[in-house]
């Protein structure tokens, strides 16, 4: 068979594999835990919170082994499996260690036809990895993502759930680089409405340093 | 011929031309919570009243479906004090190609909390949920900041500007799921369960999150509402086109030399779109093809836009959507084969896993449009590949199937020369009857 066709492989997860997260490590402080209850007091039920309460287990953690999902399951006092049902489901909860910056690089649809795959490709060169892999020493990883809804400023990327890139350029990737290895992340940026940048002269916000305009992307050398 | 009127003296009014508009007061200077203000502190308008001026505005949701805004709040049961209900706003924006709900949350937040607060009203709602797709995290945090500001100054909470009305507004992050665009999957989302789409019936309207009565809107479409109470309905129908009216945010995206996010109203020809709003196809190449409204609409050859505007009626005879109004535009170059093999891997990647057909059938397309685009396939998949499509449409509890069926429909009947251009030929005709007598 050719190796282009996807097998979906199907392993039962390990039931209890070994804990990652050291016990004494494994637990909110007192200020999350109020946080969490902030949360839980907006949902008639708890269960409403969990999105909220992994999210801060990712953000505290790095990822979300199965002990992480206990101890987010104990704080809202609901089942284990609803809670690991959740992380689970979800594309943006890390099921297994990250490097220190995820890179998503979106290659969906506008993206795939200005630039996207050219820029995963880039990178995946440039850091000697395959998408879906960590560097070796830990700090990047590569992944292909879809839609992130910056369609206009294709191709983009996303930095560990958080910031966008827009406008990706080989020189801008390069920049991007040496700025994580040095941990310094960059900063939000607003994309000037091309509406706005005739009736106002540029960006309508005046309360961010950053700002960029939607450009025509480049052309596509691959599309897959 | 274009039914946007003079378009290109439209002034917005979704994100109107003014400086830091995101911010409370320059949004108070701007008439910002006027709306909401009349509502409650005058005797013109009671909840039925309000659901009535959004009927007559004939406003269609903007999320996708196209479903009348007013008609939807008016299925809400009668209000029971005992039994709670919910509005949500669906700010999962996730659709390939749009991009136009991020940039309101951006720039004009408040108008989004103003428009919650008046459908909350006109359905005696006390709590309204707004769900923004997990990836927006700087746009979550800017819009929950802005909030806490509404917050302060009274404008959500209790007793809102000194009346009975009491309603909160709770920002909810996702984590990263397309069908979480689904209005029942998003319930579940909401209540802290894998985002599996709902049975309809019992509608949202009957039971919804937790239970309890729901409604559903789109950000867009509440962002309309304190525009059609300030201006009233008939002011919002004279808007665009007639059956179909109102201002819309387009989402251009692709082979131009201009893409972003454009007001205007509905009814503009696509050809002013591309041509004279987007500046024209990047590097002065021709129109191939072009998708209208997000991933899931039949693509639309450049042979098939002659007169054909951007509202539901026109977009039907042509052979298309309205969807959510994200365009994307491709040039001559773009090889369709590549282009479809791309959207098949979004929906296997973003189906649920529910029901059978969509979860095994996304997967099928992929693989057999990856086989064919891989100059592997024969003529025969492409029958196969219909086969497929008519096995998914409407077999599944929700309608990301048939949103992945489509495109690939559509896009091996309108292109069908360049995918048979990559096929082999088949041992049997393309077409023919495999069961022999």
């Amino acid at each position: 068979m050719a190796d282009f066709i996807k097998h979906p492989v199907v392993g039962l997860p390990d039931r209890k594999p070994d804990p990652v997260i050291a016990a004494d490590q494994l637990h909110f402080s007192d200020e999350e835990k109020k946080q969490i209850q902030t949360w839980i007091s907006r949902y008639p039920t708890a269960d409403g919170a969990v999105m909220r309460a992994l999210w801060l287990a990712q953000e505290k953690f790095g990822f979300l082994p199965p002990e992480v999902v206990q101890l987010v399951a104990d704080e809202l006092n609901i089942p284990y499996a609803n809670a690991y049902g959740v992380a689970t489901f979800y594309t943006q909860y890390f099921k297994e260690k990250k490097g220190k910056y995820v890179l998503d690089v979106c290659t969906c649809f506008s993206c795939q036809l200005c630039g996207g795959f050219d820029m995963l490709h880039y990178l995946e060169e440039k850091l000697n990895v395959h998408k879906g892999e960590t560097t070796e020493d830990g700090i990047f990883t590569v992944q292909e993502a879809e839609c992130l809804g910056a369609c206009g400023s294709a191709p983009m990327l996303q930095i560990t759930n958080g910031t966008y890139v827009h406008n990706l350029t080989e020189e801008k990737i390069d920049a991007l680089i040496d700025a994580l290895r040095e941990d310094r992340m960059p900063a939000f940026t607003s994309v000037t409405l091309p509406q706005d940048e005739d009736e106002l002269g540029g960006n309508r916000r005046s309360d961010v340093e950053h700002t960029e305009a939607y450009q025509a992307g480049p052309v596509s050398e691959t599309t897959r | 011929m274009s039914k946007a009127g003079d378009w290109r003296n439209y002034k917005r009014v979704l994100l109107p031309p003014v400086k830091d508009l995101h911010k409370l007061d320059v949004y108070e200077a701007n008439e910002g919570y006027s709306a909401l203000r009349e509502i409650l502190t005058t005797d013109k308008w009671d909840p039925t009243s309000v659901t009535d001026e959004m009927k007559k505005s004939g406003l269609k949701g903007r999320g996708g479906a196209g479903f009348p805004t007013g008609l939807k709040w008016s299925f809400m049961p009668p209000i029971d004090p005992d039994v709670p209900r919910f509005l949500c706003c669906n700010g999962d924006e996730s659709e390939p190609g749009t991009f136009k709900d991020r940039q309101l949350l951006e720039y004009n937040p408040h108008s989004v909390f103003e428009g919650m607060l008046i459908a909350s009203y006109a359905m005696g709602i006390k709590t309204g949920f707004l769900y923004i797709r997990g990836e927006f995290a700087d746009w979550i945090t800017h819009t929950e900041a802005e909030l806490e500001k509404a917050y302060d100054k009274g404008y959500v909470g209790k007793n809102i500007m000194g009346s009975d009305f009491s309603c909160d507004i709770v920002i909810h992050k996702g984590a990263g799921a397309y069908i979480c665009g689904e209005e029942s999957s998003l319930m579940n989302s909401l209540e802290g369960k894998r985002a599996y789409p709902r049975i309809k019936p019992p509608f949202p309207a009957q039971k919804g999150v937790w239970g309890y009565p729901t409604t559903i809107n789109n950000v867009e479409t509440l962002a309309c509402a304190p525009l059609i109470i300030r201006n009233g309905g008939e002011w919002y129908a004279g808007i665009g086109a007639q059956s179909h009216p109102g201002p819309v945010l387009y989402g251009i995206s692709g082979h131009v030399n201009r893409p972003g996010v454009y007001e205007y109203p509905t009814g503009m020809l696509i050809s002013d779109l591309i041509y004279e709003v987007a500046g024209g196809m990047r590097g002065g190449k021709k129109l191939k093809a072009l998708v209208p409204g997000g991933s899931s609409t039949p693509v639309l050859r450049a042979d098939m836009i002659d007169g054909v505007t951007m509202d539901a009626d026109s977009l039907r005879e042509a052979g298309s959507m309205m969807g959510t109004s994200g365009m994307l535009i491709m040039d001559e170059d773009t090889d369709m084969v590549s282009f479809l093999r791309r959207i098949t891997h979004f929906y296997h990647h973003e189906s649920c896993g529910q029901c059978t057909p969509c979860r095994e059938g996304t997967g099928w397309l992929e693989n057999i449009v990856t086989r064919i685009d891989e100059g592997e396939g024969n003529l025969r998949d492409l029958d196969l590949l219909m086969d497929l499509c008519s096995q998914m449409e409407g077999r599944t509890v929700c309608a990301l199937a048939d949103a992945a069926a489509w495109p690939v429909r559509y896009t091996i009947d309108r292109f069908r020369d360049e995918f048979e251009a990559k096929c082999k030929p088949s041992l049997v005709p393309s077409g023919a009857d495999l069961v022999m007598a």
